[in-house]
């Protein structure tokens, strides 16, 4: 059995810093590892992301992030992102890592991935510049997490996301705006491996339960959402 | 007397401004109120949302309904088999 705990969507900045500690100083003794779902940041500056290194950094197990869109706010993306590998912390976008557990090998691939809706109400890389380039970019997101996943050599593979790749964990949300909360090409792209979980985050008022078409188990681990430090999910 | 532009204008408020940059937020126009609900994650955002609103929209009766998001650790594991 390998156990994964997992929370997105912690918004950290100085007013949070040791909210979550007292919970994740139990984190050893219920995971294998944690992975962090986006939106670590409120506006993704350099001293937010300080802030995520002093709290989910040196936890005792590996921590493995993506960022979310409030992450890329101010721009200051490699600067966050080296904050955070410098603190332990590995930040994926259309890659992978492969951690050891003493339950097997576990592959986990993550992307941020993107919006553009889901099956029969999608956007379409079609007409002004500006739609197709949020099209494309949902497209190219979902096409390097899929080969990620595929290429993986691992016992169990979990795909990362910020974005969600399924409607159903959106429930609660306006449906209006579910074309800016995930795409139905992140859950294409889990479908073409045989993953074991997909988790995510952003939608801070949908649910904790789906699955994708092909049978994968989805959760939406937004803070707001599980209203704890962290899920834990024990797989296999 | 709240009208439609009133209520976009506190969603964008509240996701724009920089001491907010809040999402997750529902803003919920009644007949005599708006209503703000949702959680955050400290109190200090709970009150400075509050204050921001009411700043830029001083006429505008406001209802809170914020909570701060708690962050115990789980009691319990999903198996997953």
């Amino acid at each position: 059995m390998i156990r994964v705990a997992a929370v997105g969507d912690v918004h950290m900045d100085q007013d949070v810093v040791g909210r979550f500690r007292p919970a994740l100083d139990r984190l050893p003794e219920q995971a294998d590892v944690l992975l962090l779902a986006g939106d670590l940041t409120r506006h993704g500056t350099e001293s937010e992301a300080r802030c995520v290194a002093a709290e989910f950094g040196g936890l005792g197990v590996p921590v493995v992030a993506v960022l979310g869109n409030h992450d890329h706010h101010c721009d200051q993306v490699p600067q966050v992102v080296k904050v955070l590998t410098d603190a332990g912390i590995a930040v994926l976008e259309g890659d992978s890592t492969v951690v050891d557990t003493p339950g097997g090998a576990l592959g986990i691939a993550g992307a941020k991935g993107f919006g553009g809706g889901f099956a029969g109400r999608c956007a379409s890389e079609f007409g002004e510049p500006e739609m197709k380039a949020f099209v494309r970019t949902t497209s190219v997101t979902a096409e390097q997490l899929g080969a990620a996943l595929r290429e993986l050599d691992c016992d169990t593979r979990v795909a990362l996301t910020h974005y969600a790749p399924v409607p159903d964990t959106l429930a609660g949300e306006p449906p209006e705006i579910y074309p800016f909360l995930g795409s139905y090409l992140l859950g294409q792209a889990i479908d073409s491996a045989p993953t074991a979980l997909a988790v995510h985050g952003h939608a801070h008022a949908g649910t904790e339960r789906g699955t994708t078409p092909g049978g994968v188990r989805v959760r939406n681990v937004a803070h707001p959402v599980i209203k704890q430090a962290y899920s834990v999910f024990h797989l296999g | 007397m709240i009208d439609e532009y009133t209520e976009a204008a506190v969603q964008r408020l509240l996701t724009e401004h920089g001491g907010l940059a809040e999402q997750g937020i529902k803003v919920v126009r009644r007949e005599r109120v708006l209503v703000l609900c949702g959680e955050v994650e400290s109190r200090q955002r709970r009150d400075e949302i509050l204050r921001l609103v009411h700043e830029s929209f001083p006429d505008v009766p406001l209802s809170v309904d914020i909570g701060v998001t708690r962050a115990n650790a789980p009691t319990e594991a999903e198996e997953l088999p």
